[in-house]
């Protein structure tokens, strides 16, 4: 143990060493002289005249061991940038290439590094679960009161576990009223998540009972906006009750279904009523796993309470709900992850390709160098000394690529974010900073080392040491057309994957949405519960909105509704409780119906086609729970090929009021474009009461949305100013609901390109090498009687049989990434035989047209030159 | 690492080399042992000894190694390695004959 500590020592701290020796031999000096008989002053001069000026011997040992590394470094380097010099097409084409792969793998890593790699912003957040099940009734897990309370208390495999209420809208009244987003979450929910307030202090368990005073931890922006740091302490009203601000969240605090908070406020579960059986108190889940508990052990330690959470779901949910628990990452970036393995991937391969041009230009110069090579092996330059200075020159290259390459991934970065801040999730994470940094140092360190090292390695082969100048080239030309291939595949992959990505988007793009976007404007007004708390009283505000908002001029239709199609806000049931008048069994396995309240001109004014029957009138609008109009897939769920007409359905199952079926309607989308979305069922918006906060004027005009929206504030004056008005045009709302499948074909396409071009010149290259490798064969076909054509046709062959190598590798790859991306396209397969066969079809044209020219000069071999040169 | 000490550099390797062929030794001994063998002809200052042991030790003619002289202190002491043996046999005859050439020059004149 001394021994290896003191060889460490000696190894990393050699100054000690020299100067322990030194001091060491000062000692063996004194006592010789002792023992000579020479003591006193005249004795110690005698040793220091005899040694001679210690520091700067120290200085000259040190020289020896470090002068020599700065030299070597510096000849190194000068070596490099002459060579760069010498060869500016080179050093630029590397350089670029260079640029190339890492600006697009810098740009790309900052966007998925905030999804999938950078650790969430809590602490062991590694740690944290998402739990609860899942059933059509929502997307993302979640648990009902009772079930979560019996896994609460019975659970073995969290450290801590709590839940929240799916987040809501408080009015908030401190020195305004607003609506804010508001979560109730149990006490221990920061705790669990390991997040401190700022200010103030956590919730205490006192505070999470029923009835207890309201306490609320802030946002760092809702403080800011009401007090600042004075803010704790001070009350505000929350949807009418009082309550008093406790903390403040820091201002890094990300919800843990990365939804918006403004206001925590403590659930206050009631547990006595939350185990009555008809309760369906809404929560999510989660957890800190126990330090020795993996996710899959947490599944099984969870599987008993599973069960007897599965029997109380109603027998019509059971077979579509099932148990999730998964890491609180996978359940925050949900169907983001596919995206962003895909983007990382292909950037990969990109750079990859990039690299791989760049061996392939310096293959071509060592292939020209190695006599040279030879020469300086002969005459005794280590194989060691000729990497080095490979490497050195690969570094340059690196290092140019690295800054180049960064600053373009800033501004690439920047134009994306402005360009498409809807395209990607957390798109406002992405930054070149410090960890994207590293990366891409990384990133060109490792590509740097590659790219020196392997032409090296490769032209030093066995047979330049025999001295076996030219015969050896079978070898180390087909390690060319390997990387040939590689590329091939590589740029295959990426452009297939965006075809499909393209033929996906244009699909999603011309896909009918069930009505005509065009020329529908929206006015969407929200009142909130603090304002019009009775249900007559919010029905008089709508009443009158409603009233103005038709008098709107130049509205060819217009129409009022709770929610808008094709996506968000409906209201929903699952169809598994509603009972047809005749049926003797409720509905079963019917997943989720969508249901909103409309005035009758709705289907004329979204031009949703009326199939069968008639449309809502008036006098169905003062009636309560009469009429009825299915979409077509309800109808046909319920009914089949029956005529639904005349029917009567009880929607909120035995015991509820009876509706009719007065029509059937075309269907609309309503869970998004992509997505077939549920049946639905309309019913008419009644005159005398209301009970939704929400309301939308519908216009379809061809006035534009600002003057409607100029018109729109100017009614909304006159009633109430306090309600905010919120104008959209159809088209537009559609179109950025593909911002996320367009952000992925266009990023898809542009790696795609690039791909391709450098495909283009490595195939350029490769073919160039290969004429001019087989001049000699070549001069010799031409003297016995070979055609140009022949010989053209010669080195197409050539390239073209790796490039089809390449090719079926790429398919090969494509076919098995198919199961990862499927979930990513809409209305295409993906294994879309057009997107395929296109893809391949445009990479054979590129490598007919990047082999024309090297192929057309080998055929112009002058045979007699050629030959005379033997 | 003056060029001035080329030459110098050159003998004093052949002097250390020469020294250590006896026996492994320290540098005080290096130094006390040419001083003494050339009956004070030839001193070598210590300070000059330490960079020419390091280079010779990383170009592997000698092998240093901490030990315990014989009267119990610690020194570092350094032996020739094959290298260093095959290099002392080279400049050997090399300065010999150098030598000689230019004492016959020197007579001849």
């Amino acid at each position: 143990m001394r021994q290896l500590l003191s060889y460490l020592r000696r190894r990393f701290l050699p100054e000690q060493d020299w100067r322990d020796e030194m001091e060491a031999n000062l000692e063996l000096r004194k006592e010789w002289q002792r023992g000579q008989g020479m003591t006193g002053e005249a004795a110690e001069a005698q040793v220091r005249k005899s040694f001679g000026n210690q520091t700067r011997a120290l200085e000259e040992v040190r020289d020896v061991y470090w002068a020599h590394y700065i030299d070597d470094l510096v000849r190194d380097l000068r070596l490099a940038l002459r060579e760069c010099w010498r060869h500016p097409s080179l050093f630029f084409s590397a350089v670029g290439s260079m640029t190339l792969g890492i600006a697009a793998a810098t740009a790309i890593f900052s966007l998925v590094d905030p999804l999938l790699f950078r650790p969430l912003p809590y602490p062991s957040g590694d740690r944290l679960v998402s739990l609860g099940l899942i059933a059509p009734i929502d997307k993302s897990e979640f648990i009902l009161g009772s079930q979560y309370l019996d896994w609460r208390d019975g659970q073995t495999a969290f450290s801590s576990i709590t839940a929240m209420r799916p987040a809501v809208e408080c009015d908030v009244t401190l020195n305004r009223t607003a609506r804010i987003p508001c979560v109730s979450v149990e006490w221990n929910f920061l705790k669990t998540l390991g997040v401190n307030p700022s200010l103030g202090r956590d919730f205490l368990k006192s505070e999470d009972v029923p009835n207890a005073p309201l306490a609320a931890i802030v946002s760092h922006t809702f403080a800011a906006v009401y007090g600042g740091q004075t803010a704790v302490g001070s009350t505000f009203k929350i949807d009418g009750r009082d309550a008093r601000i406790i903390g403040v969240l820091p201002p890094t605090f990300v919800m843990p279904q990365l939804g918006e908070s403004q206001v925590l406020l403590p659930a206050q579960l009631d547990e006595g009523r939350m185990r009555a059986p008809e309760n369906t108190t809404f929560l999510r889940a989660f957890a800190r796993l126990k330090p020795d508990v993996s996710l899959n052990e947490a599944r099984e330690r969870m599987a008993p309470l599973v069960q007897k959470a599965l029997i109380s779901v109603p027998p019509s949910l059971r077979k579509e709900a099932k148990f999730v628990l998964r890491s609180l990452r996978d359940r925050q970036i949900e169907e983001a992850k596919a995206a962003s393995w895909l983007l990382f991937l292909a950037v990969l391969f990109l750079l990859a390709m990039s690299s791989v041009n760049i061996v392939n230009l310096l293959l071509a110069r060592a292939e020209a160098r190695r006599q040279e090579i030879g020469m300086r092996r002969v005459l005794g330059a280590s194989p060691w000394r000729l990497l080095r200075e490979a490497v050195t020159e690969s570094l340059v290259y690196g290092l140019a690529g690295t800054i180049f390459g960064t600053v373009a991934a800033v501004l690439l970065i920047r134009g994306i974010s402005r360009a498409a801040a809807g395209g990607f999730l957390r798109l406002d994470m992405a930054r070149v900073d410090g960890r994207v940094l590293v990366f891409a140092v990384g990133i060109a360190l490792l590509c740097s080392l590659v790219i020196g090292c392997v032409p090296v390695l490769h032209t030093l082969g066995p047979e330049l040491l025999r001295g076996e100048g030219t015969r050896a080239t079978a070898r180390r030309s087909r390690l060319r057309r390997v990387l040939l291939s590689l590329q091939i595949a590589f740029s295959l992959l990426l452009l297939s994957g965006s075809l499909l990505f393209m033929r996906s988007l244009l699909k999603l793009e011309s896909s009918s949405p069930g009505f005509v976007p065009e020329n529908l404007i929206a006015v969407t007004v929200n009142t909130t519960r603090v304002r019009y708390p009775q249900s007559a009283q919010l029905a008089a505000f709508q009443n009158e909105f409603e009233r103005r908002m038709s008098t709107m001029p130049g509205v060819r239709s217009f129409a009022v509704s709770d929610s808008l199609p094709p996506s968000g806000g409906m209201h929903g049931r699952p169809l598994g409780n509603m009972l047809v008048d005749g049926g003797s069994e409720p509905l079963q396995n019917g997943g989720m119906v969508a249901f909103r309240y409309v005035t009758p001109s709705y289907f004329e004014t979204m031009k949703i086609p009326l199939l069968s029957g008639a449309t809502f009138n008036e006098a169905d609008r003062t009636r309560k729970g009469a009429s009825l109009i299915l979409s077509a897939s309800l109808a046909r769920r319920i009914f089949g090929r029956a005529n639904p007409l005349g029917r009567r359905i009880a929607l909120g199952g035995p015991g509820s009021d009876w509706n009719t079926v007065i029509g059937v309607v075309g269907d609309a989308k309503n869970d998004g474009l992509a997505h077939g979305g549920d049946p639905e069922y309309y019913r008419p918006r009644l005159r005398a009461s209301s009970s939704d906060h929400r309301i939308i004027a519908i216009f379809r005009t061809t006035v534009t949305a600002a003057a409607v929206e100029r018109w729109a504030r100017q009614q909304m004056a006159a009633i109430d100013s306090s309600v905010p008005v919120e104008v959209t045009a159809m088209p537009q709302r559609l179109r950025s609901l593909n911002d996320r499948p367009r952000f992925l074909a266009v990023i898809m396409s542009t790696l795609a390109v690039a791909a391709v071009a450098l495909a283009a010149v490595g195939l350029y290259g490769v073919a160039s090498f290969i004429a001019a490798s087989r001049k000699r064969e070549f001069g010799v076909r031409a003297a016995l009687g070979a055609t140009r054509r022949d010989l053209t046709i010669l080195v197409g062959q050539d390239v073209l049989v790796w490039v089809a190598v390449g090719a079926v590798a790429g398919l090969g790859a494509e076919l098995l990434a198919q199961r990862y991306i499927r979930s990513l396209l809409f209305g295409i397969s993906a294994s879309d035989g057009a997107s395929l066969a296109s893809a391949v079809i445009v990479l054979l044209l590129t490598a007919v047209i990047a082999c024309f020219r090297p192929a057309l000069r080998a055929s112009k071999v002058d045979p007699a030159l050629t030959l005379r040169s033997e | 690492m003056g060029r001035r000490t080329d030459t110098l550099a050159g003998t004093l390797e052949l002097l250390i080399l020469k020294a250590l062929a006896r026996s492994p030794n320290h540098g005080f001994g290096i130094a006390l042992h040419i001083d003494n063998a050339s009956e004070g002809l030839l001193t070598i200052e210590e300070g000059s000894l330490y960079p020419a042991l390091h280079r010779m030790e990383r170009e592997k003619l000698i092998r240093g190694s901490w030990s315990v002289t014989d009267n119990g202190r610690r020194a570092k002491v350094y032996a020739l390695t094959a290298t260093g043996r095959r290099r002392l046999d080279e400049i050997e005859a090399h300065w010999l004959n150098t030598a000689k050439g230019v004492s016959k020059v020197l007579r001849f004149a």
